[in-house]
Order: structure tokens, then C-alpha cells, then sequence
């Protein structure tokens, strides 16, 4: 983040919030991140204290200047691969523990290698979408028409899956008893490594939200089709209200 | 051809120069090159340069607490640097020649070097 401290005018830190994100999203070392972006905020913050514009600094194009920045760092490999990783896995267990509960995991070649190929567009647009972002004048109505298409996308593509899964006959993948267990077991401790490391609890948060209501509802003496009404409704309120409270917290933290 | 593509390699000799002399930081040497004349360019140009030569292990650079504000970024020149200083200097002042000659000769518009005598 950006240093409170310094006073920076709101121009120079939305510069260097952009370059944060351009580099990150060019698959930069975050240390070499850190560093140039620590570096650039000391020379505007003394540049300011002169009187010199934000120009004066970056010149007349930050999207050129981020661009040069960019070509003489050197591309994380190993940081990009996890990240994809984590996507295109974090999605599978929000796909897993639902289905466990409907017994033994069976899924199709097809559906696998969909999964596989809607994380990989997934992380592509997102890239691409941060890149056209931090590269202009952002504007709300500019980041929400970049955000929808980047979160409508793969919905409409895992739509678009389950309807070819349907029509297309691939060989099914049985897991079988101990090995839906195993699978189970993995995959919960991928979320919970993946929290612990990350310092958030968002994603098992959202796991615990998509199973839980189905399997409590489906304790009660409530009609399946009520049960079904009932369920997203609980899934989307808890989604919102744990946002809403991680976003209280985080703002009490950095006011304090 | 604009300054800032003609600037291009040369500014990398001149920042050897800089840091040669004295351990700086990026402010500092931008405050440098707007001293001896360099007014137009952005200051921000000097840093992908300073990220290079890092690589190439041209310069070392140290993170120091300032009296006033936050932390910056010192550099100073290694072996390697002293000598790419060396060759630089040794290249400019054989281009600085030749285009010197060049200039001289070709615009007083009188017979120049190099020209085809005929019978």
C-alpha cells in the first residue's frame, strides 16, 4: 500500500497504485515490485515537496513510462504459475464439496478438462482487464464495464459446459468411496494451506456457504422445492455479510 | 529525432558518471542532470536505466534512513560499472570527434573532406 504518511497528492498515488497493478499483472517479481514502486514514491514525494508536477516525473504518458519500467524486469515465472494454479484449483473445491454431499464424486473428461480450460480464460481476462484498467483514467463506470464481462464470463462459460456435457457423451472419471474421501481430504487442506498462506479466510468462508445450507435444509421437514428456493438465498446473504464485515474490520485497522 | 531518443545510451554514461563521484540517490541525480542542463527531461527516465545497470551488476544499491521522510535508495558503482565508465568515456569522445568533424566540415558549405576530385 501506498504510504498515508508521506501525503502524496491523489495524482501521484493513483500512479503508483496503477504501476503496482501493471507490473503485477505483467507478471513482475513482487519484490522488484515493491522496490520500484517504494523507489518512484520517495522521488515524487521529494519532487512534490518542490513544487514539481507529477509530468515533470513520469512525463506525459504514464502507460509509455510503466511500459519501460516493465521491459527492464524480469517475469516471475514461478509466481504467475502459482497464482493460476490457485484459481483454476480454488475453483475445483467449490465444485467438490458441494457434490460430495450428494454422494460419490463422478465427473466426465469433458467437465474436467472444461473446468481446466474456463480458470485458464478466466485468469487470461483478468490480466488483460487489469492491464486495460491501470493503464487509463479509471473511472467507476469504466472498472464496473471492465469487472462484469471478467465475472460474467466464466459463469456463462460453465453454463455453456453443463448444457455440452449434456449433448457430448466423454468417459466418465468414479472415484469410488475411499477415493472421493481422498479427494475430500486434499482438497480441504489445499483451502485451508491456501488461507493460511494468503492471511485471508474468504474461500473457505464461500465453500462453507455453498455446502453447509444444502446439508442443514436438508435435515429439516421443509419440501424440496422450498429447500431449493431457500439455499442461494443463504449463500448470497452470508457472501455479503461476511464482505461486510471484512470490510468494517479493515477499515478499523487501517484507521487505527 | 527527438532528444529523449538521442539521449538514449548516453544518459546511461552519465548516470555512471554521477554515481561515480558520489554515493546518490535517485532525487539526487535527477537534481544532477537538471543542473547541468538536462531541464527537459523526465526525472522518472533515469529509474529503468538504474534498474538495468543494477543487472548488469554496473551498480549496488542500498536502502538508507533519511533525516527527513522515508528510506532511499543509494547507489554506487562496482568494478564492472568503473570500467563500462571507462569505455564510455573513451566511445563519447571518439563520437563527440567524429560528429564534431562532421558538422564543422559539412555546413560551412565549402569544399569537405572526403570529396570525389575531379580531373
Amino acid at each position: 500500500m501506498v504510504n498515508e504518511q508521506l501525503g502524496l497528492s491523489e495524482k501521484s498515488k493513483d500512479f503508483l497504485e496503477n504501476l503496482r497493478l501493471y507490473l503485477f499483472s505483467s507478471g513482475k517479481n513482487s519484490g522488484e515490485i515493491k522496490e520500484i514502486v517504494e523507489e518512484l514514491e520517495v522521488h515524487l514525494y521529494e519532487a512534490e515537496q518542490n513544487g514539481k508536477s507529477v509530468e515533470k516525473i513520469i512525463g506525459n504518458s504514464p502507460k509509455e513510462y510503466m511500459e519501460m519500467i516493465s521491459d527492464e524486469m524480469t517475469i516471475d515465472y514461478k509466481t504467475s504459475i502459482k497464482y493460476i494454479c490457485l484459481i483454476i484449483f480454488g475453483s475445483f473445491s467449490f465444485r467438490i464439496f458441494p457434490d460430495l454431499l450428494e454422494g460419490n464424486l463422478s465427473y466426465s473428461v469433458l467437465e474436467i478438462a472444461g473446468h481446466i480450460v474456463i480458470g485458464a480464460i478466466f485468469v487470461a481476462s483478468i490480466i488483460i482487464g487489469f492491464k486495460y484498467l491501470s493503464t487509463r483514467k479509471q473511472t467507476l463506470k469504466k472498472i464496473i464495464i471492465t469487472l462484469i464481462p471478467i465475472m460474467v464470463l466464466p459463469i456463462a462459460l460453465f453454463v455453456g459446459l453443463l448444457f455440452l456435457n449434456h449433448s457430448v457423451e466423454t468417459p466418465m472419471i468414479q472415484f469410488g468411496h475411499t477415493g472421493s474421501l481422498i479427494v475430500a481430504a486434499v482438497t480441504g487442506i489445499f483451502l485451508i494451506g491456501v488461507s493460511i498462506w494468503a492471511k485471508t479466510w474468504v474461500m473457505v468462508v464461500v465453500v462453507a456457504l455453498l455446502t453447509l445450507p444444502d446439508y442443514f435444509l436438508s435435515m429439516t421437514s421443509l419440501s424440496d422445492k422450498m429447500q431449493l428456493m431457500i439455499s442461494p438465498w443463504i449463500t448470497f446473504a452470508g457472501i455479503a455479510i461476511y464482505l461486510w464485515i471484512s470490510f468494517k474490520l479493515e477499515k478499523k485497522r487501517s484507521e487505527s | 529525432m527527438s532528444t529523449t531518443q538521442m539521449l538514449k545510451g548516453i544518459l546511461d554514461g552519465c548516470l555512471l558518471a554521477i554515481i561515480k563521484n558520489k554515493e546518490v540517490y535517485g532525487y539526487e541525480i535527477a537534481k544532477k542532470l537538471e543542473s547541468y542542463g538536462f531541464a527537459s527531461l523526465s526525472e522518472g527516465t533515469i529509474y529503468p536505466l538504474l534498474i538495468r545497470m543494477k543487472k548488469e551488476e554496473l551498480v549496488t544499491a542500498t536502502s538508507k534512513k533519511s533525516t527527513a521522510g522515508p528510506r532511499r535508495k543509494y547507489y554506487s558503482l562496482t568494478l564492472k560499472g568503473e570500467e563500462a565508465l571507462q569505455s564510455f568515456i573513451k566511445r563519447w569522445n571518439g563520437l563527440q570527434n567524429n560528429v564534431n568533424n562532421v558538422l564543422r566540415y559539412e555546413s560551412d558549405g565549402e569544399e569537405t573532406k572526403g570529396d570525389e576530385h575531379g580531373e
